[in-house]
């Protein structure tokens, strides 16, 4: 635990040196679902109907905006690899008496902090500007599913960027994986719409497993066997990313 | 029953395999030992397996084949019991840049188990001996090389792990400060640390090593004490002349002696021989040609030996 709360002590030094980008990073979600759903909602007109419910688009969009902050946060710290790397200190730390996975976990619990903070920012003004209500029994699981998502997401990104060794092939690499795991996925839109081969891409999306757990928790939105299987598929991605980054993480020399 | 020694290193392999081009046998079946409280030092040109060796020792890298043990903990089964025993420089510059100096002490001491208080103490203690206090609050990015290095090798003296590895830790230090480090690096072994470093600068690792091993191609070459270095297999000595002026039928004389070297320099002449007996008889046939303002017969520098050695026993690249 004290290496892990070292790892976590580091990045707190680190983050507070720019408070600004704090603050930014914090009301993110809150911009993405104000900007985007406030337009979608009015476009749309009456809402939407999702498994004969018929919901606003901010509240469906809501989980959504919540799945891609854990992806966001995650993609953000991952960045902090290369960082790191440049200034030689990422051999270092490797060094330093701790396993590689302590070294993993302290840098997502400090970033896991900021994602539970954005989602109380952006549950809480959802509701005060949006008239997004979500159950107060639901916060628990849905602050524990957000750390598992920014957690998840951080190791399965964690494996690339100790892969690909430059910065702007990774940038690249992840350009293109943000915008095809956004655009297959449940995220912006019901998938019982969409044409059947998008529909069965996004299904195989670990990022509609996690908006689609999230939405069933937080509007009600779903059926409660397929969340299930997709709550498993999700913890399976989450050890298998972290599994896979740990031994990527020991070929780092 | 015998302590077992600081470092323990068996015919160790590392063959790194790149796309396109033939594997490299960055270490080639290195094996010695390195004994408790004892200064270190692995020397070779550029490409001859130090840093290899290093990353293996303090488990960055996985060795191909072969063992490696710090105080007797294998590096590749346990890694975390070898990390516990060990501090390292890194050949790069590792410094958090968005932090202050002190922020990367304390970051640095929380890492290894230090209280705040404790980083406290011991920060003040060898920011003096780095003369690094009026840097405490400067940020890493506004340092320059030479200081970021100085903070870095530093650190290491925050910590009193029984294992040190110092990969080219005076690279880019002026003169002051790497007396300074020359000098804690002596105190620390003198409370019975043991100090391992790699080093392209030979005069300091004549100063500072109590054993040498020099590698090349990845293969050891010779290991003993400086002096045993030395004296091995070549002993070089070094013959200076000072002359009122070199005149070609000089150097002529000294060439037909087939030195090692012969270097001029204005109206000083170095010759590097292989044998006493000789160098005493280009002394006496050059003296017949010129009058020596001064002459000088010395064992040769380990830059030298290094030189030769690296040169003989592996041949060019």
């Amino acid at each position: 635990m004290r290496e892990i709360a070292a790892v976590v002590y580091r990045e707190y030094l680190i983050q507070s040196t720019s408070l600004m980008w704090i603050f930014f990073e914090l009301a993110v979600p809150l911009l993405y679902l104000l900007m985007f759903g406030v337009a979608f909602d009015r476009a749309l007109g009456q809402g939407l109907l999702v498994e004969n419910q018929a919901i606003s688009y901010n509240s469906f969009f809501l989980p959504g905006v919540l799945a891609m902050t854990c992806f966001g946060n995650a993609l953000n710290q991952s960045y902090g690899f290369f960082v790191d790397r440049d200034n030689g200190i990422l051999y270092e730390f490797l060094t330093y008496p701790m396993r590689r996975s302590e070294f993993l976990l302290g840098k997502v619990l400090f970033q896991c902090g900021m994602t539970v903070l954005q989602t109380a920012l952006t549950v809480g003004f959802g509701a005060l500007l949006l008239d997004v209500s979500v159950p107060w029994s639901a916060s628990v699981f849905i602050i524990i599913m957000m750390i598992a998502g920014t957690a998840a997401w951080f190791f399965f990104l964690s494996i690339f960027a100790f892969t690909i060794k430059r910065y702007d092939i990774y940038n690249t690499v992840i350009n293109v994986l943000y915008f095809l795991l956004m655009f297959l996925s449940s995220v912006f839109y019901p998938l019982d719409r969409v044409p059947a081969w998008i529909r069965s891409l996004s299904l195989l999306n670990p990022l509609t497993w996690h908006a689609d757990i999230l939405r069933f928790e937080t509007v009600g939105v779903g059926s409660p066997g397929v969340v299930l299987i997709e709550a498993g598929a999700f913890v399976i991605f989450a050890f298998l990313s972290f599994w896979l980054a740990v031994r990527k993480l020991q070929q780092t020399g | 029953m015998q302590p077992v020694p600081a470092i323990e290193v068996n015919n160790l392999v590392k063959i790194y395999h790149r796309k396109h081009q033939p594997p490299v046998r960055a270490v080639d079946g290195l094996s010695f030992n390195v004994e408790r409280g004892e200064i270190f030092g692995l020397l070779g040109p550029n490409g001859a397996g130090k840093t290899t060796t290093i990353k293996i020792l303090t488990t960055l890298l996985a060795p191909t084949e072969g063992t490696a043990r710090v105080f007797g903990h294998d590096v590749v089964h346990d890694p975390l019991d070898v990390r516990r025993q060990i501090c390292v420089v890194v050949q790069e510059n590792a410094l958090e840049l968005h932090l202050s100096v002190r922020n990367n002490f304390r970051v640095f001491g929380r890492f290894h188990g230090l209280t705040a208080k404790e980083t406290q103490i011991r920060m003040e203690r060898v920011c003096e001996l780095f003369s690094l206090t009026e840097y405490l609050n400067a940020r890493g990015m506004d340092l320059s090389g030479g200081l970021k290095r100085r903070v870095q090798v530093a650190k290491t003296f925050l910590i009193d792990k029984p294992v040190v590895f110092l990969d080219e830790a005076t690279t880019g230090m002026d003169s002051l400060n790497k007396r300074a480090t020359i000098q804690a690096i002596k105190e620390e072994t003198r409370k019975g640390r043991t100090i391992v470093l790699t080093t392209h600068i030979l005069d300091e690792a004549e100063v500072l090593c109590d054993r040498v091993a020099i590698l090349n191609h990845g293969k050891l070459i010779t290991l003993g004490s400086v002096l045993e270095v030395k004296g091995a297999g070549l002993r070089l000595l070094s013959l200076t002349l000072t002359v009122r002026e070199s005149s070609s039928t000089l150097l002529e004389t000294i060439r037909s002696f087939k030195p090692v070297s012969v270097e001029l320099r204005n109206s000083t002449i170095e010759v590097i021989m292989r044998d006493e007996e000789e160098a005493l008889r280009l002394l006496a046939a050059a003296r017949k040609h010129e009058v020596f303002l001064h002459f000088e017969i010395t064992s040769a520098s380990l830059e030298d030996v290094f030189l030769q050695l690296v040169d003989h026993k592996t041949g060019p690249k």
